[in-house]
């Protein structure tokens, strides 16, 4: 059937004019929805980023048994030498032991002076093959049975911290932006239904003279997807917007705790596909919500 | 009987541009036909009782009845806005019950509807009133353009296509939407009460129009509680009473 596209077009444009703030407000809440949505996700992928960073650096420290034999402390190499999960070790005497204990406590000469190289456990830093949490603390619990063996640390308590807030914060953020979603939905399904309640007497006289059900639809749904664009226009700024400004806080400025963060950035490219998924969200939400809302008044 | 220069100027133009319904394909003669038509309502109320009847191209019919009797029903049933509990209902040779809901549109195309409230829309201008039944099918811009003058110059209205509803009579804007209702040059025109709200003279101004257009070839079914019309036109008169023909008449009058 031929549609007559610019009565299509004008026809939206009508509709989106009859009743701005409704309109207004149903835009808003799918861009404040999708931008979260699309924070969630970036978030989502900082933390896989960031997490793949930290593992990079990962180190198991085996502290021995300050009374240890040397023997013995070769035994121990020798075995930690010949776990397959190992890339690398290095032994770390006392010392060299306490110039690190001196670097890290060098603003309170107190605690310097209250302990001598003597007092310090010898240690090995193993460098693991793999640095997922799951084979590192396999390598732990292995390690720290071995005699002469004091205690065995390694940093995937941090990287767990890290997986975990960031699990959460992704949960919470998906959570809300779910919760607006439907907001957004049902706000496009009212607007529309108003936009079709205005029109009922042109819809009645529509039936009457035989346009087609498609035809009355149609511009009903070009006004939800036009609000959903919109919407999701907005959202996709956002998301390239706070990426923009989160790469340069952090590349501007250069603390410790920063550095950290940094790891979070992701690539421009994440930002465009998540993006695009927002935009696919927002059309798919609006229209399914116009046609639904338009339908009740179009069936023949 | 409105046969100005312009007015037939008007129809020579439109039947150079009539359009070749799908439905008359068929070119039965027979242009309605009830087959033992029931409609109940919820709750028991039976609008229409059993009806038979057959209508043929070309012919004028009065719908007469007192109120409630089933004659919008009736002409609610012929347009599918509502089914039938019982029976066929052909139109055009074709049994519309069968027509699946997608082509019900197509079915009203052949169909105009005239009603005694206008339902004109109010922010349009008259030619935008009748220009919009024919964008809304999805008439091309040219079509519209030669159609909806010629149309208007036929219901007398040449002069008034810039105007709103609201600026004209009542009887200028039943016009209007029988302008509407023609202007794709239906096979039936169903007219519910068109002179329902209209003084006895401009009644007959109608009257006169739905006449020409009869004269065309379009069927015209017309429900009317308006005896002086009934009497004074002398065609065919089918009478309902509560939900029953009561009487099919050739030459009828009101009672």
């Amino acid at each position: 059937m031929a549609m007559n596209l610019s009565y299509m077009v004008r026809e939206t444009g009508t509709n989106l004019k009859r009743n701005p703030t409704l309109t207004v407000a149903s835009v808003l809440t799918i861009g404040v929805s999708l931008f979260l949505v699309g924070a969630s996700l970036l978030l989502g992928d900082g933390a896989k980023n960031a997490t793949r960073r930290f593992q990079g650096g990962v180190e198991v420290v085996v502290f021995l048994d300050p009374q240890i034999s040397d023997a013995q402390r070769d035994s121990v190499g020798a075995f930690i030498d010949a776990n397959p999960l190992v890339k690398k070790k290095s032994y770390v005497d006392k010392q060299a032991a306490y110039k690190e204990y001196k670097r890290l406590f060098k603003d309170s000469p107190d605690m310097i002076s209250a302990l001598s190289a003597k007092d310090l456990p010898t240690s090995f830093t193993v460098v693991p093959n793999d640095a997922t949490i799951d084979s590192v603390e396999q390598l732990q619990s292995v390690l720290s049975q071995r005699p002469g063996v004091y205690r065995v640390e390694a940093s995937t308590d941090a990287v767990r911290k890290i997986q975990r807030l960031s699990a959460l914060l992704t949960t919470g953020l998906a959570l809300t932006a779910v919760c607006l979603l439907a907001a957004a939905l049902l706000l496009i399904i009212n607007t529309i239904r108003m936009a079709a309640l205005a029109r009922r007497r042109e819809i009645e006289v529509m039936k009457l003279v035989g346009a087609t059900n498609w035809f009355i639809r149609v511009p009903f749904m070009l006004e939800g997807l036009a609000q959903g664009l919109v919407g999701a226009g907005l959202a996709a700024a956002g998301v390239f917007g706070l990426n923009r400004v989160f790469k340069d806080r952090l590349t501007t400025s250069s603390s410790s705790g920063i550095t950290l963060l940094q790891s979070f950035v992701v690539d421009q490219s994440h930002v465009i596909t998540t993006s695009i998924l927002l935009l696919v969200i927002g059309v798919v939400i609006s229209v399914v919500g116009s046609g639904f809302a338009v339908g009740r008044f179009v069936d023949v | 009987m409105l046969t100005s220069p312009a007015a037939r100027a008007g129809e020579a133009r439109q039947s150079a541009l009539r359009p070749l319904s799908p439905l008359i394909a068929g070119r039965s003669a027979l242009m309605i036909k009830l087959e033992n038509v029931s409609k109940v309502f919820k709750g028991d109320v039976v609008a229409l009782r059993n009806a038979n009847c057959d209508i043929q191209k070309g012919e004028f019919v009065f719908l007469v009845g007192p109120s409630g009797s089933g004659k919008s029903t009736l002409i609610r049933l012929l347009n599918k806005e509502e089914q039938p509990n019982i029976g066929r209902i052909y139109v055009a040779g074709k049994d519309i019950g069968e027509l699946s809901s997608w082509k019900v549109p197509f079915l009203r195309r052949n169909i105009g509807c005239v009603y005694q409230d206008y339902k004109l829309l109010t922010n349009k201008t008259v030619y935008e009133n009748v220009a919009f039944a024919l964008e809304v099918i999805g008439r091309p811009r040219h079509v519209i353009k030669t159609q909806v003058p010629a149309i208007l110059e036929l219901v007398g209205l040449a002069k008034k296509t810039k105007n709103r509803p609201d600026e004209l009579s009542g009887g200028e804007q039943q016009r209007v939407s029988i302008a509407r209702a023609f202007v794709n040059r239906p096979l039936i025109l169903l007219a519910d009460e068109p002179t329902g709200n209209l003084d006895p003279a401009t009644s007959v101004g109608i009257m006169r129009l739905l006449d020409r257009i009869n004269r065309t070839g379009t069927t015209v079914l017309m429900a009317t509680h308006d005896r002086s019309i009934v009497d004074t036109m002398r065609r065919r008169v089918i009478e309902l009473d509560r939900g029953a023909i009561v009487r099919d008449q050739a030459r009828g009058v009101y009672e």
